[in-house]
């Protein structure tokens, strides 16, 4: 059996792609209600009932549920917070940095989380909704601290002869207008799309080949399922970097704009 | 921990934002200046103005990273 018989014959098995990622629950268009909408949705009561229930009774000697909040919240604050924005303002922006870590997560974790297996962040607006309020948020702190014909020309390194002045300003105007924001918001979007995408595969394949396989065929849909399993560990190590990568720019753009030569 | 560990912090911070500033800027350059060279081409009609572009770009984006964080 060659291989293009074998695609003309079997037919019952679609291959996972964008289609898979568009899961309207009520209406349709624009303004429907998908799937991942009501994954955020969800997220953010669970994240509002977990930190409440981890900050409720606080003691010296701290209960499981403290202590996992105290310490996750202790990462962000120190080391994404005050490690690279400085001790000098760095609270101020540790909520927004707490925030942003906590819903990238749970919303990430959401992909392999039974019932809800959708990343949220798989869908690009999300991703880019965070990255506009990063974007908005280091732009207004370095117009604040510059102002905005200073904030401008601290974009140019000093020393730099005139001749590549207008070229190298024009490439760090685009650096901080657009790649940055726009790299930010894909590479999340990217990590969490190709994931989901490469689990569908491996599960919903070897589902496929398992049930409606035959002889070796079946052999190889156990194969994939074991691939499945491994991705989907895999998966966790990706959901939890690409929080933990999101904020740290976060916080490497706002370092960027507190800072006093850029 | 909490004394010792502030004093390390701009040089953290630092290496990490170079590291990543460094990719934008290799990112920045070619698709600013290649896109530039794009629209030229369209513009006159000839075809050598997007490699130029894209290849200027980049040398310029690894030029503005030594001269960042390589020279001094």
């Amino acid at each position: 059996m060659s291989i293009v018989a074998l695609a003309t014959e079997g037919s019952g098995y679609t291959s996972p792609g964008v289609a898979d990622f568009w899961q309207p629950l009520v209406g349709n268009g624009a303004f429907a209600i998908t799937r991942a909408s009501v994954a955020i949705l969800v997220s953010v009561a669970v994240l509002s009932w977990l930190l409440l229930a981890g900050t409720k009774r606080m003691a010296v000697v701290p209960s499981k549920r403290q202590f996992a909040t105290e310490s996750t919240y202790g990462l962000v604050r120190n080391g994404l917070g005050r490690d690279i924005i400085g001790s000098h303002d760095f609270l101020k922006f540790v909520p927004l940095l707490f925030t942003m870590f906590v819903l990238i997560l749970l919303n990430n974790l959401f992909s392999i989380i039974p019932v809800v297996q959708f990343p949220t962040m798989s869908r690009v607006a999300f991703p880019t909704a965070l990255a506009l309020v990063v974007f908005v948020v280091y732009h207004v702190v370095g117009f604040r601290k510059h102002g905005l014909v200073g904030y401008f020309k601290s974009i140019i390194p000093a020393g730099l002869s005139v001749g590549l002045m207008i070229p190298i300003f024009l490439l760090e105007l685009i650096t901080d207008l657009f790649t940055r924001p726009v790299t930010l918001a894909l590479r999340l979007f990217g990590n969490m799309f190709a994931g989901h995408l490469l689990l569908v595969l491996f599960i919903g394949g070897g589902e496929y080949l398992l049930l409606h396989g035959a002889g070796a065929f079946k052999l190889a849909g156990v194969g994939a399922l074991g691939m499945g399993f491994v991705m989907t560990v895999f998966e966790i190590l990706v959901q939890v970097l690409q929080a933990y990568i999101f904020t740290l720019l976060a916080a490497l753009y706002i370092a960027g704009a507190v800072a006093n030569d850029h | 921990m909490d004394g010792s560990s502030g004093r390390r912090e701009p040089a953290s911070g630092r290496e990490a934002d170079q590291a990543w500033r460094s990719f934008a800027y290799l990112l920045s350059g070619p698709l600013l200046y290649g896109g530039g060279g794009l629209l030229l081409d369209r513009w006159l009609g000839t075809s050598f103005l997007l490699p130029v572009g894209i290849v200027g770009g980049m040398a310029l984006s690894i030029y503005l990273i030594w001269f960042r964080y390589g020279s001094r």
